[in-house]
Formats: structure tokens, sequence, C-alpha cells
């Protein structure tokens, strides 16, 4: 992302490595660096989550706002992603530098994001064609190391898992017009069922292999990447063990390509491949966590830490 | 709130209400299928035979008209046309970078895609470019960037406008295919011919260069969990390699290389009517210069005829 | 070679035929384009046409929508037309909001509408106060070749002509609007106004007039656009306007005003053969 310089010498050596599947800091090609994930971090806001993945961090909040559905989905709510790259990140983005990356970003979540199997909107309905809830997702950029499509989908996720969306006490219907009354108190909500969010994976084409988290330096290295969005298993993501599932199958929700270069179909076959392997084994990781830390929440009282270490 | 409604209450001439009420209206009117269930519009996609709306099979892509030299003025320019949907490209010659004040070692391509406001079933706001037009033109410049030789025009930008006449579905394929042709047209320096063509999946059915209705249809939700989902591919021909692959919707893995396999076939099938095309304008115009050719040596040959009768006519005055 | 020396000379070049009385594309000054006319190519909108006058490519479509008139004049509907000059047309125009050429070419057109009287507004109302029809015209430059005024004028008529409205029936007491599609009622044009533009190019002894210009006569001729436009409506004289440009003698006017009216009965003839052979089919 920002100005790492390379010798031919060491692109020569990060791509033979590539070949014999060997990456400068011992991973495989589906291997992640490892993260930091904090959640509720934003009080004011419904939902939130910080990551940190190596050199990237990423923080996201969630704000609930009551809408009118759209004429020709009466019964869907709707969610809208807003993506701000901020100055601190890298000096490029100063101004209107990083507009070009946030709008790719954003709609790149929003396709992720459109399909029902993806996030299903119906949970979002109040009212059938009257009213119904419209999540705004925030995603600020606060320092870039490379690899944000990956972030982003995971801070994304994290936040709207531990989204809460007051509790609609009564539904008065006043001469056609809809009168709410939202519960007053902070702890009756409900939760959002997430399971199945997608994950956005970078495979980053380095000779003629994929490489899943590219650093920066091999970032460099390679002029085309892949970026396959797999939507999530709901098993995770349950705290009832004993709930009966179904079989899961991942599913692509998006898929789209990066970069000035251009790819052979076997190529993109084995990338779609290697990123859903990859997509399956981070879910199952990020699942475990935010379960995991949604229990302590509940049985211990939490000591509030800031969000700048 | 989208479209003329909202123009319409900016400018004071109806209530918010009113503007709620005319979209419904305008949703009437045009019979729209938002007010039919899932079921009914899927069947509606059928005709008796089992085959689609407008005659096809399920693998069979629209007839393509294209012609080059469209537009007199652009350096290089296109028109598409498949059956409904209509595109025209314009290509025109470098130009300076705007708002760029560094040097850059590679040349830029600026690409714009509008659609008319009478091209789809809701009007659209004149000279604000919306979310799908501004996403259109991102996906656009992708697929062209590994297409077209930057490095030879460093500094400079290259700008290709695409106009949607009328959409009927498809219209990236389209634009692409039309901007690789307007390129090409415009003797841009390229790597290779670039074609595009899109695939709608819904169940186990593969709609190829789906229409509007059946793009709607697979981005919408069914009740089930069915494969549902679009899939735009561009393909540089000669060098066999894929320029940009885009998928929306929700597709498992087995489902997206079989659609693969099929939109490599049709990008390939496209390629031979645009070479055509390209060899004939060549033709043309080397027809042409032959023409100017000898029309300028037949002048220069009447000219020295009547040089000898000066200089004779001089030398007999002068004796 | 000739192109280069365009590109250098481009005042020289043109003076160089002008002085041989013929202009750079073969024609006598006073010979105008081809006109081509082509109805119904655009089924997503109601009615469309596709002009072209030599290179000068201009597209017409009409979407219909209902609205409520308004308070002041509750039995009028709405024309509203649009005239976008896109940057695909020319290299003179750039993306962005309408450049004041593409304005001033939108308030010609629409002035010629409205001022010929060719539709009556009260036509468009439907319900008094209450529904009316908003009939939207969006003219689309192509290619932009010079006399884009009369490409517009010749699209927009074509397709009034070619417009079906649809049966509405609305009911008092509930407010409910029923838009019957399959119904259509051809609207009521009166007269078919026709405008001619005219390039005047500045040369000793006389100014010489220049009909149907093309771009590169316009530039050549100063001005932004064609200088003098006239409007005839079936045999009536419906406008003049003058924008830039040299001076026009009296005689010159005169003589522009005959040849106006001259190419106005073609370019009639030529819109009644199209519409008439559409209907055969």
């Amino acid at each position: 992302m920002a100005g790492v310089l390379l010798s031919r010498t060491e692109k020569v050596f990060i791509i033979d490595g590539v070949k014999d599947e060997y990456r400068s800091d011992g991973r495989s090609t589906i291997d992640y660096r490892p993260m930091e994930l904090e959640t509720n971090v934003v009080s004011h806001a419904s939902g939130s989550a910080r990551l940190r993945l190596a050199n990237t961090d990423i923080l996201v909040g969630i704000k609930t706002e009551i809408d009118v559905p759209k004429p020709d989905k009466p019964a869907l709510g709707k969610i809208d992603f807003f993506v701000d790259c901020s100055a601190n990140a890298t000096p490029e983005f100063e101004g209107r530098g990083g507009e070009q990356l946030a709008n790719s970003i954003s709609n790149m979540m929003q396709r992720a994001y459109q399909s029902p199997q993806a996030f299903d909107l119906k949970q979002l309905c109040i009212f059938e064609g009257k009213q119904c809830w419209k999540l705004y997702v925030d995603i600020l950029i606060l320092e870039c190391g490379g690899n944000l499509c990956d972030a982003v989908s995971l801070a994304v996720k994290a936040a709207l898992f531990n989204t809460k969306i007051p509790f609609v006490k009564a539904a008065l219907m006043d001469g056609g017009n809809i009168d709410l009354q939202l519960s007053d108190d902070p702890y009756d909500s409900k939760l959002l069922d997430v399971g199945s969010a997608p994950l956005l994976v970078t495979l980053c084409k380095i000779g003629n292999k994929c490489v899943v988290d590219p650093t920066a330096e091999e970032e460099k290295c390679s002029s085309v990447s892949l970026i396959v969005g797999v939507t999530g298993n709901r098993k995770y993501y349950s705290d009832d063990d004993t709930e009966e599932l179904p079989a899961f199958q991942p599913k692509c929700s998006a898929i789209s390509m990066h970069g000035p270069g251009s790819i052979t179909t076997t190529t993109l076959r084995n990338a779609i491949n290697q990123g859903i392997i990859a997509a399956v084994c981070l879910d199952e990781a990020l699942g475990k966590t935010v379960v995991r830390e949604r229990r302590d929440i509940e049985k211990f009282k939490r000591h509030s830490y800031g969000f700048l270490k | 709130m989208e479209g003329r409604p909202r123009a319409l209450l900016e400018r004071g001439l109806c209530s918010a209400v009113d503007a709620q009420w005319l979209m419904m209206m305008m949703m009437m009117m045009e019979g729209r299928d938002c007010l039919k269930s899932y079921d009914e519009v899927y069947s509606g996609l059928f005709d008796e035979k089992g085959h689609r709306k407008d005659g096809r099979e399920m693998k069979e892509a629209r007839a393509m008209y294209a012609r080059g030299n469209f537009v007199s003025q652009a350096k290089g320019s296109s028109y598409i046309e498949m059956n409904k949907t209509k595109v025209v490209c314009s290509v025109f010659a470098p130009r300076e970078i705007s708002h760029q004040n560094e040097f850059s070692t590679v040349g830029q391509l600026f690409c714009e895609v509008k659609f008319a406001p009478f091209s789809c079933h809701l009007q659209r706001q004149p000279h604000v470019p919306d979310a799908e037009e501004k996403a259109l033109s991102v996906a656009l410049r992708k697929a062209l960037e590994p297409t077209v030789c930057c490095h030879l025009f460093a500094n400079f930008q290259i700008d290709i406008f695409v106009y949607i006449l009328e959409n009927d579905g498809a219209c990236l394929a389209a634009a692409i295919t039309a901007a690789g042709l307007a390129l090409a047209n415009g003797a841009v320096p390229m790597y290779d011919i670039i074609t595009a063509s899109s695939i709608a999946i819904i169940g186990d059915k593969m709609f190829i260069d789906p229409t509007e209705r059946e793009e709607h249809l697979a981005l919408s939700s069914p009740e089930t969990k069915q494969n549902h989902g679009v899939i735009t591919m561009s393909r540089m021909h000669g060098l066999k390699q894929i320029a940009d692959f885009r998928q929306i919707g929700s597709l498992d893995v087995d489902c997206i290389l079989k659609a693969t396999d099929i939109l490599e076939e049709e990008c390939n099938k496209i390629v031979p009517k645009i070479q055509m095309i390209l060899v004939r304008y060549i033709n043309n115009g080397i027809i042409q210069q032959k023409k100017l050719a000898e029309a300028a040596k037949e002048r220069e040959a009447a000219l020295k005829i009547k040089m000898k009768e000066w200089s004779s006519s001089i030398i007999k005055i002068s004796d | 070679m000739a192109e280069i020396f365009k590109h250098i000379y481009p005042s020289k070049y043109f003076n160089d035929y002008i002085s041989r009385n013929v202009r750079p594309d073969g024609r006598k000054f006073d010979e105008h384009r081809d006109v081509k006319v082509n109805i119904n190519a655009i089924t997503s909108a109601d009615a469309s046409a596709a002009v072209k006058c030599g290179n000068s490519t201009v597209v017409c479509g009409i979407k219909l929508e209902l609205a409520k008139p308004k308070a002041e004049e509750p039995d009028t509907g709405f024309l509203i037309s649009n005239v976008e000059l896109l940057p695909l047309c020319s290299s003179k125009f750039r993306p962005g909001p309408p450049s004041d050429h593409a304005q001033v070419i939108n308030n010609i057109v629409s002035d010629i509408v409205m001022n010929s009287k060719c539709i009556d507004l009260k036509d468009l109302c439907l319900v008094h106060d209450k529904l009316a029809w908003v009939v939207y015209c969006d003219l689309v430059c192509l290619d932009y070749d010079g006399s884009i005024v009369d490409a517009c004028i010749v699209a927009i008529m074509t397709s009034l002509k070619t417009l079906l409205l649809p049966s509405v029936s609305f009911d008092a007491e509930t407010e409910e609007v029923k838009v019957d599609t399959s119904a259509r009622l051809p609207l009521k044009i009166h007269g078919l106004p026709v405008a001619t533009s005219f390039g005047i190019y500045e040369h000793i002894p006389r100014n010489i007039v220049l009909a149907d210009p093309s771009a590169y006569e316009e530039e050549m001729c100063g001005g932004v656009g064609a200088n003098l436009i006239v409007c005839w409506n079936k045999g009536l004289f419906c406008g003049i306007q003058k924008f830039g440009g040299s001076n026009l003698s009296t005689e010159d006017e005169k003589r522009t005003l005959v040849l106006a009216k001259e190419i106005s009965k073609l370019v009639e003839g030529v819109i009644e053969t199209c519409i008439k052979n559409d209907k055969v089919k």
C-alpha cells in the first residue's frame, strides 16, 4: 500500500518462494497472520468492533434507524455500507485520495451482503410495508497495512454479531399510521442472526500461485488479486450446541478481480477453491472467538479498556 | 426514493405523500413484477414450450449487431445492439490527465458509463451519476485495464464514454465489448481483443445472455436455499486470459466452475464478429487510400502536361 | 496531407474552399445534408425517434408519468424537454453538469415547441386539479456535427407524433387510478415546426450564408453553434433567432427565409412518409 521499495532480487526471491509454497514469514499459502479483535468499543453505537490484522487497523460502528422499506421489497430491511479512509492511515488518503478505494470496498461489501442467503434482511422488518430497520455500517480505516477487504469483512461480521436491535414494544394502528414504542431498557434488545454473513478473502496471484493475506512486500510482487466472498456457517455462531442445523455448504456470494493484470481459467478455479478453504477456517476461528467473548461478558463483569492501547 | 418523483418533489411540484403515491402508480403502469410473487414471475420467464420468453434456448445468446465508426467526431467509436440492449461507445485521443500534478509513468483510462433517461422502466435523473452507473464505470475500467498498453502513453489519459440507450440485461457485458471494439477502431494500442458475456443462474437453470427480467429475478430472493446469481466475465481471446470476473448472488463452487466454462465459449463466439468488423474497416481504408492515390496521380499527370505547354509557350515568346 | 493542412491552418483551408464557391464537403452554399428518420427504435420508451442530419445524430425518447397539476394552472399538463450534449458526441463536451451551450439549446428547443403551440397542454390534463400527464422528452445527442437544433426539433416532433397515451380511469371517491396500457390514444398535434440552421461566414465583399453548417463550418463562422435559426410551421413563419457570427444583410435574410421554407417542406415530407411506413407495417 504505502511506499515499500523492493529490489528485483527481492521480488524474484518472493516469487520463487511462493512457487515452492514457502513464504518469507513461514506461513502456508492459506494461513492468516495473527489478529486481535475487540467488540463493543464504541458505546453509543448499536454494535461495534475493532480488528487489528498485522499492520491493518479497522474500526466498525453500526447504527440502527427506523426507515420505510422499499416499495418493491416491503418485507425486507435495509443495510448500507460506508467506508471512510482516514488520512491517518497513509498520507495518500488525504483529501479525496482515498475515495476510489473506499468506493470499491463499500461496493464489494454491498454485493457480498446482497443475497438473502448471506444476510437475511427479513429479520430487520418491523411492520411489513410500513416500517423496517435500516443498519448503517460505518467502516473506518485507521491504518493501512495491506489486505483491507478481509479485515473489513471480519470486523463487520463481528460488529453485526454484537449489534443490539431495540425491541419494539407496541405498534398501534392509528388511521393508517404506525405508532411505535421502543423499549427504554438498554438490555431489552434482540440480537441478529449473522452466522451466514460472508467473509471476503483476498487471494493475491504471485507467479502462478495464489496466496492468502499478502504482506505489503508480497503485494508489490503481484499484478492481480482475486477477492472471493464466502458465506459463513451458522453452526459456529450459535450458543446452542444441541440445535440441529442442516448440513452446511459454503457458497460464494461475491467474486471480483482487482489490479491491472489478468488470469487464466485454471488459476481462477484453483483460487476459488483455495479461497473457500481459507474462508471456512477463518469463519470457524472468528465464530469461536465471538461466541466465547459473549459468554465471558454474560458471566463476568468486564473491565473497560480504551481502544488506543 | 428514486427517479422523477424525487425530481418533482425537489422542484416543489408535489408533496411527499403524493410522490410516494406516484411511485406506486408508475409501477402499476408498467405492470411491475414487484406486485407479483416470486413464483409467478419465474413462470412468466418461460413460454408454453419451455423456451425463454423471447424464443431462445437456455444456452442461446442473443444475435449481436455491431459496427464501428459510429460517431464521426470521436477517434474511435462503436455501436452494439443485442436485441433490445443498445450501447454506444466512443473513445477520444490521449489527453492530459485531469486533476493531477505529478508525472505518472503509465497512461490512465477514464471510463464513464451513463444510462439514457428513457432506457429503463423507472426514470433516471440526468446529470447526476447514481450508484449503479458509478459501479459500472469502475467495472468497465477494471476490465479494460489489462487490455490496453498503458505504458505507451505515459502521463496521458484516454477517455472512454459508454452510453446505454436501452437496457434489457447484460449491459456490462455489452459495454465491455463495445469499449473493446471502439478502442480497436480508434487505433489505441492493445494487447488483444476483449469480449464479455454474462449468465444468470436461478436454481439449476442457467440463462445465457440474460434479459433484464431474468437478471432481476436472479438477484432477488427465492424462499429456498437454491443457487441464484449473475456472473459477468470478460476475456482476452488470443492470450486466453480472463480480464475481469464478477459474480454477485449466492452460488456454490461447482456451479461457478461450470458457468466459467460456458462463459468462455460464449466469449469466444463473439471474437470472429469483432475481427470481421475491424478487418472490413481496414479494407475500406486501404481501398479509399488507393483511390485517393490514383486521383492524385491523375492530377499530377494533368499538371505536368500543362507545365510543359506553358514552358513551351514561354520559350516561343522569348524566341 | 490535406488533414494536416486542415489542422495547422483551419481558416486558410476553409477560405480556399469558400473562395471557389464550394464547401469542404462538396456541397453548395445553400444545399443541406440528407435527413434520415427512424421511429420506435427504443422499446423501453413510450415513443422514440432517431434522426441523422448528415453526421449529426439525435435520439429522442419520451417517458410518461402522472402528476398533480400546479395549483395556479389546475387544468394543464406538463411537457418537459431536456437536451443532453454527451461527452461522447464530441471532444468539446466534458462529463459533468450540462454546459451553457447545452442549456441554451434546451431553451431554444423548448421555446420552439411551446411557442408553435403544436401541443395544447390542456389535452394532457386528465382530471381537473387532480391528475395530469407529464411528458418527459429526453433528447440525446450522439454525434455533434453541426445543426443540432434542426435534428432535435425533427426528433421531438416525430416522437410526439407517434406518441400514444394510455387510457386512465380515476375514481374520485377512493382516489384510485387505473392505467390501461393496452388501450392507447394518439396525442393531438397541431402543425409541425421545422427549424433550419445557418452559418454566416465573414467574407469580403459580402458575407456568405451557409445552410446546414457542419461542426467545422460552425467553428469557422464564429460563435457557438449555428448563427441563425429559422423556424417554419406548415407554411407559417414560426420564429427566427440569431446568435453571434457576422452581420446579415436584409436581402440575405429574405433569401434564408425562402430557403428555410423549402427545406421545411422537404423535412415534413420525410417525417410523414416515415410515420406512414411504420403504420403500414
